[in-house]
């Protein structure tokens, strides 16, 4: 039994020719790997390299580097509030109390006790024409206020099905960002 | 799609954006129609030797708008051409310095003005197929640019023979997974190999040994989406805009406190005064400009006192700063030098690649004395401490920019605020009225 899917597992090993050198496979495949388990286990990244013929400490090295792999659960919706410079000047820091409130989350928590939202400060998402602004799953979303958060959670709350937040061009696309990520040491 | 903010329509500035606002232009059939587009692809193609090309792009005086300056005629002329095998141009479309959204504003706007570019960009330089790396965030203009790509394939312009051409030309997407240095084009480069991205150290330079190894040019999405004008218009033209040695115009992101916020096509040589108040409106109502970026997150900081200094890259380093991404962050009277240097030197110690010692360790020292010290718990020692950990990160003395950008965040605050810094530190108070123990 493996965590990946055989089918998640085939195109994995089909994503090497697609690029001028296998190794280039790695983070389309973790995308891969994340979308269908949510976030990345210890176990969905040595198959991971095992499909790549990688060696798996290179993988998850790769893995923990980038801030949009998930090495922890995430919520089903996904909010990253943008809290640099631009954004913060116009009032990103109370956004960001207010879904933090919103959604229930204290304290260094980050998903929400039902699970339905994680929430994330993140750096410039570069429409800082717009601030304060965020991405929620795979939508950006702009001149925020507290009012415009609590219409998006409702929305989310509500039990009738949202249309799939489509990932874009159709394809896939990977989640959005982890935990931080700790330092490289060379 | 969201309200345009910035500059479209017909003026005589509006060289990249005179056509933004046309209802379709990210349609091949609108951007073609209405706005000639890929005729210059054409010409290029059908009428002009590659060295040609290159040398219309050099007489034009362009400098690369990703951050450095640096000037893309000659970047070009790096290449060999006739070297033998693979060449590639790789496109960066990582867009994160902080304050920055003029590669979204133009991918989404007008993608096929980049495809264009991109690929009369691959001709000049011998190289058959491109990469446009592009942050993970920009899901939009990922599916724009895609789309976009889609229908060139489909025209023709991207395949084995463009506009009747033995040229076959191909471009690919590389989304990116959240991390800033990536930016830095030789972590890209490490990146789009399928790597942690940490920078290489340079010699060899990516034209020589780029991207999996081979010939490379790196250029910036705003830098690429201009060719096509150029080439329409003629290099000499485009020269007479700007000044002599900044020519052209560029996009101004103007963000913060100000109540026009928008990206603007400007001028080079115009004053941050104009782009400041008059485009993006001047700050709030009863409000002052206390301080700007003008080139992102990453240029030296220049007070109100300075806002007559010029947008061309000579003024910009003659004022100790610098024209970087293009990002001008405003800031007002009513916010806190001291707290806003803080929030960047957090951004760049959580974005340390972790390579080189001065960097890993200096933004998280930085980090903490200035925590100390809006905590209300500084004193002489904790200026003393930026002064130091701010010499060490600059000059050299790291592998690549980010090092030096931390540095003179701390530096240029101090440099220019030195008594808003000796009040919070020294006195313990925050003459914005801001609290000081909340830090
Ligand atoms: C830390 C760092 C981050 C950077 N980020 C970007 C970026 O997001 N986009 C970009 O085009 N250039 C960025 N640059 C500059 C690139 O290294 C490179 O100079 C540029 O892409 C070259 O293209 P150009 O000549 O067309 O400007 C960054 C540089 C550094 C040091
Ligand atoms: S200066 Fe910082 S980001 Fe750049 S290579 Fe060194 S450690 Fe990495
Ligand atoms: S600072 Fe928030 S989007 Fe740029």
């Amino acid at each position: 039994m493996t965590a990946l899917s055989a089918q998640v597992l085939e195109e994995i090993r089909e994503l090497p020719a697609k690029y001028p050198q296998s190794r280039s496979a790695v983070m389309p495949a973790l995308d891969l790997a994340q979308e269908e388990m949510g976030h990345l286990t210890p176990e969905a990244m040595t198959e991971v390299a095992q499909a790549l013929q990688l060696d798996p400490g290179y993988v998850e090295g790769v893995a923990t580097f980038y801030s949009l792999f998930h090495l922890e659960p995430v919520g089903k919706h996904r909010f990253y509030v943008c809290t640099n410079l631009s954004c913060m000047l116009r009032g990103a820091n109370e956004i960001v109390d207010h879904v933090r409130q919103a959604i229930g989350v204290s304290g260094s928590e980050q998903v929400s006790p039902d699970g339905l939202f994680s929430y994330e400060e993140v750096e410039c998402l570069g429409a800082c024409e717009y601030a304060p602004m965020m991405r929620l799953d795979h939508e950006y979303h702009y001149d925020l206020t507290t009012q415009t958060i609590d219409e998006l959670i409702t929305q989310r709350r509500s039990p009738t099905p949202l249309a799939p937040t489509l990932s874009p061009g159709g394809e896939r696309v990977k989640k959005p960002r982890a935990p931080r990520k700790k330092k490289a040491d060379g | 799609m969201a309200e345009l903010r910035g500059s479209s329509g017909e003026a005589p500035n509006h060289i990249l954006t005179r056509w933004f606002g046309t209802p379709d232009l990210h349609r091949l059939e609108t951007y073609a129609s209405k706005a000639g587009g890929y005729s210059a692809m054409r010409k290029a193609l059908l009428d002009m030797a590659p060295a040609d090309i290159t040398n219309e792009v050099k007489t034009s005086g362009l400098r690369g708008r990703g951050g450095a300056g640096f000037a893309t005629g000659t970047k070009w002329s790096f290449i060999n051409r006739d070297a033998p095998g693979p060449k590639y141009v790789v496109v960066n479309a990582d867009e994160s310095e902080p304050g920055t959204a003029k590669d979204r504003y133009i991918l989404e706007n007008s993608p096929h003005m980049v495809v264009e570019g991109i690929l009369i960009a691959a001709y000049a330089v011998g190289a058959n197929q491109a990469w446009v790396y592009i942050r993970g965030e920009y899901d939009r203009p990922y599916r724009m640019l895609t789309e976009a790509i889609e229908e060139a394939r489909a025209k023709g312009y991207i395949g084995p023979k463009p506009f009747g051409k033995e040229y076959p030309l191909d471009i690919r997407l590389y989304r990116g997974h959240g991390a800033y240095i990536c930016g830095e084009e030789t972590a890209l480069l490490e990146s789009l190999e399928g790597k942690r991205a940490q920078p290489r150290s340079r010699p060899p330079f990516p034209a020589v040994k780029g991207a999996w190894g081979r010939p490379t040019l790196l250029n910036n999405v705003e830098t690429l989406a201009t060719v096509p004008a150029i080439l329409n218009m003629g290099g000499a033209e485009y020269a007479k805009l700007g000044t002599a040695k900044s020519p052209g115009t560029r996009l101004l992101t103007v963000s913060g406190n100000v109540r026009k916020p928008g990206v603007y096509e400007v001028e080079l040589g115009k004053t941050f005064r104009h782009v400041i108040m008059e485009l993006a409106g001047g700050p709030p109502e009863g409000r002052k400009v206390k301080v700007f970026w003008p080139g992102g997150s990453s240029a030296p900081v220049l007070p109100e006192s300075m806002l007559d200094t010029t947008t061309d890259m000579e003024a910009l380093a003659a004022a100790r700063s610098m024209g970087g991404s293009g990002g001008v962050i405003v800031m007002d009277d009513t916010h806190c030098v001291v707290k806003a240097a803080h929030r960047l030197l957090k951004f760049y110690a959580y974005e340390s690649c972790g390579k080189c010692t001065p960097c890993r360790v200096g933004g998280d020292w930085a980090v903490r004395t200035y925590e100390r010290i809006l905590a209300g718990q500084g004193s002489q020692v904790e200026l003393d401490i930026l002064q130091r950990v701010s010499d060490g990160l600059q000059n050299g003395r790291c592998l690549c920019g980010l090092g030096d950008s931390a540095g003179w965040v701390i530096d240029s605050t101090l440099r220019h605020f030195r008594e808003e810094y000796e009040d919070h530190a020294l006195r313990h108070e925050c003459n914005v009225g801001a609290v000081m123990a909340s830090a």
